[in-house]
């Protein structure tokens, strides 16, 4: 690769001796192959990209894929979707020599681990069900409503759905500290997602270290089964530990054993 | 819904991720490069807002009103009378059409989901917008371009 050479997207950064080599196309819509631009002990994975857009599916999707394969072979830090950097000297120059140190670190942290997804929904209809019999507010305006022509109680609906989400939030943040409070004493740290979707009571990450992962998966287990009539649990991983490979986790290392 | 287990422990056993179930974390995390020193595609930012298409919070109160009127808590009382009936086209309109949103950009971005298949991605391939389409504002790639002209 010349000086001047193509962009490269950068998928994630591991130790330099332990880059795999990995058969999968990269993001792009050539035959991109994944190599390494190693500095010091640590490697960035890359692929060259083209100046083309990106197209979003199949993008993503190999992003996920390369770093998937990774993390079953090593510790990677995983790298923000769509990151590109100019050139391979800019990629030393600019990102794996200043950040060497910090990169070491948080490759030393995320050592051992994974990062486990649990989520929790709602059965809507039985959560609004509950909402409706607790919340007198809600189930007054809910029966002012009936039989109000559509157009007339437009802003009592608006108001009334403000209502029940307040309650469902409510919800929300109570289910999702019951649920933490259980597992987060069991993994190096927890991470409470944005809910994403309506029906969404939990959705929090945790960097679990490889050999309590059985104690982990228990905890869960009886959560599943505690929850069960209430709660759709659903129990993801292991996967990259994207949600931990931001900077402030090594230099805060508040949570961190 | 509950799963009944034959009692004892109970080892959970965590299901390996399909990329829809990780999109949101794969669009918000990861480690971030300094965005004075990384090149942005074209494109990123699109899908970034693409793939998180959030209902507006208005859409989301009707939604919850409507799912809340809906609940059938006592016995129905009357019959259904012109407004029920307005309230039901429009339930099933807007239900489909906020559901529609979030599903259509899951769709679009993990294309079939889970599965491993190359087709899918052939077909996809196939699919892909002109070429030509949003270059002239390729501006992340001016960068690499512009280095490989100045060569010196």
């Amino acid at each position: 690769m010349s000086d001047g050479g193509p962009a490269l997207y950068v998928y994630g950064v591991v130790r330099a001796p332990d880059a795999p080599q990995l058969d999968s196309l990269g993001v792009g819509d050539h035959s991109a192959r994944l190599s390494d631009v190693a500095h010091g002990g640590i490697a960035a994975l890359v692929s060259e990209v083209d100046e083309g857009p990106l197209a979003a599916a199949r993008d993503l999707r190999a992003h996920w894929r390369v770093l998937e394969e990774v993390a079953k072979r090593t510790t990677v830090v995983p790298v923000r979707f769509g990151t590109v950097m100019a050139g391979r000297e800019e990629l030393v120059q600019e990102f794996l020599a200043p950040e060497a140190d910090r990169l070491d670190a948080l490759l030393a942290d995320l050592e051992g681990k994974v990062q486990l997804s649990v989520k929790a929904f709602y059965d809507e209809e039985r959560l609004l069900g509950e909402v409706v019999s607790s919340s007198p507010a809600v189930a007054q305006l809910r029966e002012k409503l009936k039989g109000m022509p559509e157009a007339a109680g437009y802003y009592e609906r608006i108001r009334l759905g403000e209502l029940v989400s307040g309650e469902v939030e409510r919800c929300r943040e109570r289910d999702t500290a019951a649920v933490l409070a259980r597992l987060e004493p069991l993994a190096v740290a927890a991470n409470n997602e944005d809910p994403g979707t309506a029906d969404t009571a939990v959705n929090a990450t945790f960097l679990v270290e490889e050999e309590r992962l059985d104690e982990f998966s228990e905890a869960v287990g009886q959560l599943t089964e505690e929850l069960g009539d209430r709660l759709r649990v659903r129990y993801v991983g292991p996967m990259p530990a994207y949600s931990f490979a931001d900077a402030d986790m090594a230099a805060g290392s508040g949570s961190w054993a | 819904m509950a799963t009944s287990q034959g009692g004892g422990s109970y080892l959970a056993r965590p299901q390996p991720s399909g990329l829809a179930e990780v999109i949101d974390i794969i669009l918000d995390k990861g480690l971030v490069i300094d965005i004075y020193v990384r090149v942005s595609l074209v494109g990123i930012e699109l899908l970034t807002i693409d793939a998180r298409i959030v209902i507006a919070s208005v859409d989301t109160y009707l939604r919850f009103a409507e799912a809340v009127n809906r609940l059938d808590l006592e016995a129905k009382s009357d019959s259904k009378g012109l407004p029920e009936m307005v309230d039901d086209m429009t339930t099933g309109a807007s239900k489909s059409k906020t559901k529609g949103a979030l599903e259509g950009a899951k769709e679009k971005l993990t294309g079939d989901d889970d599965d491993d298949d190359h087709e899918d991605e052939d077909g996809k391939q196939k699919q892909k917008q002109p070429r030509g389409r949003s270059r002239s504002s390729a501006s992340g790639s001016s960068r690499s371009r512009s280095r490989k002209d100045d060569d010196e």
